[in-house]
């Protein structure tokens, strides 16, 4: 699948000295490449978790316009929107997003839940956590995991519907060296599967595994690899 | 559909707390709205079945009747009093211009003696000209009540035997009256041969009896007048008190509508008091949604990054608050059925007032409507406290931290 952004901006109000709204995001032009891993580094405050969460159809761009396959995401209604991203983007965010209600399987087992039928989505639960070696956790509460086990699930999660696009924001941020390169491991091989994969990310390690490098820098993306 | 519900359901397992206080606080919701209405109800039902049950526009009665022992007295709260008019001024009021009909009746205390099952108002009736008591009579029974007979009110217990004992003589019971919400409930009919075969029985058992220079054979305790067409109620009242002395006349209607007064008075009470807990309670619940739903921005926006709809959010907050608002208000609807109906009783002889327990289909429709309020006002102010938090930038919640 092809998601494409044009023209994208962002802006947030913030009282400044002189003005009170600033731009996050400049105006982008980007193609995400199918097979791929795609990189996006930068300074923190650059503008990349924004950049991500517009990609994942999750914030609403000030301007422009993210095609999925040719669709405009954000001109759709709510609704649609949702079930698309639910089934065609598995996104990692930044940060602890796990539901205290729910156990780690029932987290992970959550956006299958949502729109599409269970068929095999609980054998595949599983094996991601297995894979993500959280899988003897599957019956704790979300809120009793430390950090990397949540971050862990999360990226379970957003793999859960098999979705072609993944964008995952800082996903090895809380991780231990082993289990970064799992992880990466793991995106890597998705990719050659022909997902197209975005990482956002401090490591120097993952460049490794990168297809195509971005930077970040004040809202303005440029290409280094 | 099924996550939102599968959602909440796990939600509110978790969270026994919360859920405990939304239920609750529908719970008094369901309360105030079910037992105000029943009470009001109830005394509206109460004053119509008086105002049939009189049947009469003029009550007249002996002017030393007032005061306690009274004809309201005796007919609303069943307290007892024997009073008496002899036959010539019976004969006048049937005179007086604008009567039409009037009948007897005749009111006889039991003595609560050996002589006696119980100490009860009896109230004799005139077969031939009455249109008060037996019209009330052939709603559950379809006989005659003859010489020897007697019929009892809803509230008088029925021995196995079928009898009574009045005056060292046996009654037997030919029906039990419907109740009426009022005094006459505790009243025991029959018709006047029989009561005032009582009451010779009476005198001469009772040392000092009270009709010593009373012709039982002709006198009355209350006169029920109707009005002929043409002539108003008011002027035929005025004739009987201005020319016939020692008697007190009194326009059913104005008997009526002092209950009716004060049944307004105490149904807009009560209706204001319920309305103010009822309001209380949703504020409240207004109040609680708005900071639940504030503590659970992050927690949408989690639903959010994993593609739930703004539609499933309203969806989850709304099972949540539908399952919480019908388990709160099914206990709320219980608990005042089981404080209303027992205390019924009690409201009566606090408010004074007729109180007539209305029909079952009535309390099921009551308790319907109950239920569909007390639900309806969670799940509308779960749903536009999702609402409101749903047209922010979800996105942006996620930053909350919680
Ligand atoms: N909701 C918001 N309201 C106001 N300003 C915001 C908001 N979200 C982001 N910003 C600002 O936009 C800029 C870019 O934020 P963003 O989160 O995209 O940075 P980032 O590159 O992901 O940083 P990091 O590496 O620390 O995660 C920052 O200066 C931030 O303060
Ligand atoms: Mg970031």
């Amino acid at each position: 699948m092809k998601l494409k952004s044009k023209g994208i901006t962002r802006s947030f109000f913030r009282k400044g000295r002189n003005t009170n709204f600033f731009y996050a995001l400049q105006k982008t032009d980007f193609e995400l490449q199918e097979g791929a891993v795609t990189e996006i580094v930068g300074r923190s405050g650059s503008g990349k978790t924004t950049f991500a969460n517009i990609l994942s159809g999750f914030l609403v761009p000030t301007e422009g316009s993210l095609y999925l396959d040719g669709v405009d995401l954000y001109a759709l209604r709510d609704e649609r929107r949702s079930i698309l991203r639910n089934r065609h983007i598995g996104m990692v965010p930044q940060g602890q997003t796990g539901l205290q209600s729910l156990t780690v399987l029932e987290n992970v087992l959550a956006p299958a839940m949502m729109y599409g039928d269970m068929k095999g989505r609980e054998a595949l639960a599983l094996q991601y956590l297995e894979e993500m070696k959280i899988s003897d956790l599957c019956d704790v509460y979300s809120n009793e995991l430390s950090g990397g086990e949540l971050r862990r699930m999360s990226i379970a999660r957003a793999l859960i519907n098999s979705p072609e696009i993944i964008i995952a924001d800082e996903p090895t941020g809380d991780l231990d060296d082993d289990t970064t390169a799992l992880v990466l491991r793991l995106f890597r091989r998705l990719a050659d599967k022909g997902c197209s994969v975005l990482i956002i990310t401090h490591e120097q390690e993952a460049i490794h595994y990168a297809d195509n490098i971005y930077r970040m820098e004040n809202g303005i993306l440029s290409e280094i690899k | 559909m099924k996550f939102a519900f599968y959602y909440s359901v796990k939600n509110m397992k978790r969270k026994p707390l919360r859920s405990a206080l939304l239920s609750a606080l529908v719970l008094l919701i369901a309360f105030t709205v079910f037992s105000g209405a029943f009470v009001i109800i109830s005394l509206q039902r109460g004053l119509e079945v008086y105002r049939a049950r009189l049947g009469a526009d003029i009550v007249v009665v002996p002017a030393s009747a007032t005061g306690h022992g009274s004809v309201d007295d005796i007919l609303l709260q069943g307290i007892t009093g024997n009073y008496y008019m002899s036959g010539d001024i019976c004969e006048k009021v049937a005179a007086t211009e604008g009567v039409e009909a009037v009948t007897k009746q005749f009111f006889l205390t039991s003595a609560k003696a050996s002589c006696c099952s119980s100490r009860v108002q009896i109230i004799g009736f005139d077969p031939d000209t009455d249109f008060s008591i037996m019209p009330w009579i052939a709603e559950s029974y379809s006989g005659t009540v003859q010489d020897g007979d007697v019929v009892v009110g809803a509230k008088i217990g029925v021995p196995e035997s079928g009898r009574i004992t009045f005056y060292g003589q046996e009654y037997t019971i030919a029906a039990r009256l419907k109740e009426t919400g009022t005094g006459l409930d505790s009243a025991v009919f029959a018709n006047m041969n029989t009561v005032r075969k009582m009451a010779v029985n009476a005198s001469s058992l009772l040392k000092t009896s009270p009709f010593q220079g009373v012709d039982i054979d002709t006198a009355a305790s209350a006169l029920l007048i109707k009005v002929a067409d043409g002539y108003s109620i008011e002027q035929v009242t005025d004739d009987i008190n201005i020319h016939i002395t020692k008697v007190k006349a009194t326009p059913a209607k104005s008997m009526i509508s002092d209950i009716s007064e004060g049944l307004t008075g105490t149904s807009a009470l009560i209706g204001i008091i319920a309305a103010v807990i009822w309001a209380m309670a949703v504020i409240i619940l207004v109040i609680v949604f708005a900071l639940l739903s504030n503590e659970r921005k992050k927690e949408f926006a989690v639903l959010r990054v994993m593609g739930a709809s703004r539609k499933m959010l309203s969806r989850i907050m709304g099972t949540e608050a539908a399952v919480l608002g019908a388990i709160g208000a099914v206990i709320g609807i219980i608990l005042s059925v089981l404080a209303v109906f027992p205390l019924s009783g009690s409201i009566r002889d606090m408010l004074k007032l007729p109180f007539f327990m209305p029909d079952l289909w009535v309390v099921l429709l009551l308790a319907a409507g109950a239920f569909l309020i007390s639900v309806s006002a969670s799940v509308l102010t779960a749903l536009l406290s999702a609402k409101k938090i749903t047209t922010n930038d979800t996105a942006l919640l996620l930053r909350e931290d919680t």
